[in-house]
């Protein structure tokens, strides 16, 4: 299965995206507009199609400012620290979105596929 | 009036008590197909004694509230198809607050309000697949209305009342609707039993002059649960002969 076309299927669908291009460095909520009901309803969709447990705070990256803070609050190295709350993404991809959080929310259409590889993998 | 209904599957929750049992057999005869919760054996005896005549025209399932591995189990039996939720589920826990044990406490509350807003995550969620859905919340006039001792009871009821109403405004443009129903005084299980003890001078107090019947409510929640209805949604409707109306 091509995950990457099952999600742009399913945003299509979801946030009536007909005439768009999308790439998996597509953003979800700055460029596609989501909002939470739509996170919502996708966290669903991907449960049905892909048949994985999904968590919403998990996969959308909510808690993402909160942990930096915790980090540095407890004195513990930022990077790893959200690496272990995020096992799905890349060192890279963490670092990507430490790099530009400030800019708005950072969810990317490839942290979706990263997740669900990552429940696919059975972990 | 003849009643349509957008859906057939109807998951009841506490549905042992007398109300539910009574809505279950009015859900039959509108060619509804309910899913009972029960939590011990007496209460499933209870179900299949009073649903005897409708055998093979509906369901049962094991639901504890606070055991959360029974609520696993529910929804994973329930699967993607759940068209109506009507919640009956209460606890009871009677103190005066300032007397009450606080590990009975939490339990209650963790009980009758967290595991209550995990119950409707779950439903939600399931009737968000198909962009379709209904949810009736059985609260009480005692939630406004409490008398001492009764504090615990109303905050579970009132927080209840707040997760429901929240979830229509939430999901209402997706298809998923809510509705609390709020009865005053019933003749029929704690209801009656309090009645019948303080001599029907209590049902003075309701305009009406007397106490709802299973049967009214079965049918009022059936017309909620309806196509009639769909327009009501997070909101909460009393029927209770006016008794919270008045001074």
């Amino acid at each position: 299965m091509d995950t990457f076309a099952e999600i742009k299927k399913i945003l299509v669908e979801l946030l009536d995206l007909e005439d768009r291009e999308i790439s998996p460095e597509t953003y979800l909520i700055q460029e596609l507009g989501a909002e939470s009901i739509d996170l919502l309803e996708l966290a669903v969709t991907i449960n049905s199609r892909f048949k994985i447990t999904v968590k919403d705070d998990e996969v959308f990256l909510t808690r993402f400012r909160l942990y930096l803070t915790e980090a540095e609050q407890q004195g513990k190295d930022i990077a790893p620290y959200v690496a272990k709350k995020y096992p799905f993404l890349t060192h890279e991809r963490i670092a990507e979105i430490i790099a530009h959080i400030d800019e708005g929310p950072q969810l990317k259409i490839k942290d979706l596929i990263s997740y669900i590889a990552y429940r696919l993998r059975g972990i | 009036m003849n009643l349509t209904f957008s859906g057939n599957r109807a998951l009841v929750l506490g549905g042992t008590c007398e109300l539910a049992l009574a809505l279950a057999g009015a859900m039959i005869e509108s060619s509804l197909f309910p899913i009972l919760t029960y939590r011990d054996d007496r209460g499933l005896s209870r179900i299949r004694k009073t649903l005897q005549p409708f055998e093979g025209r509906y369901e049962t399932y094991y639901l504890n509230f606070g055991d959360r591995d029974s609520l696993d189990s529910l929804f994973s039996y329930i699967g993607d198809h759940l068209d109506f939720m009507v919640d009956f589920a209460q606890g009871n826990y009677e103190s005066l607050i300032a007397s009450a044990d606080e590990d009975s406490v939490y339990r209650y509350f963790t009980e009758n309000i967290s595991f209550r807003a995990e119950a409707l995550k779950m439903a939600g969620r399931t009737m968000l697949k198909k962009r379709k859905g209904r949810l009736v919340f059985i609260s009480s006039t005692a939630a406004q209305r409490p008398n001492p001792g009764q504090g615990f009871y109303a905050a579970a009821k009132l927080a209840s009342e707040a997760l429901y109403q929240n979830m229509g405004l939430e999901l209402g443009e997706r298809g998923v609707t809510t509705v609390i129903l709020r009865p005053g005084y019933i003749d029929a299980g704690r209801g009656s039993i309090y009645l019948h003890g303080k001599g029907g001078k209590t049902l003075e107090t309701v305009p009406i002059k007397r106490a709802i019947t299973r049967d009214e409510i079965a049918q009022t929640i059936l017309f909620l649960l309806s196509d009639s209805a769909a327009g009501i949604n997070a909101t909460g409707i009393s029927m209770d002969g006016g008794l919270t109306s008045g001074k």
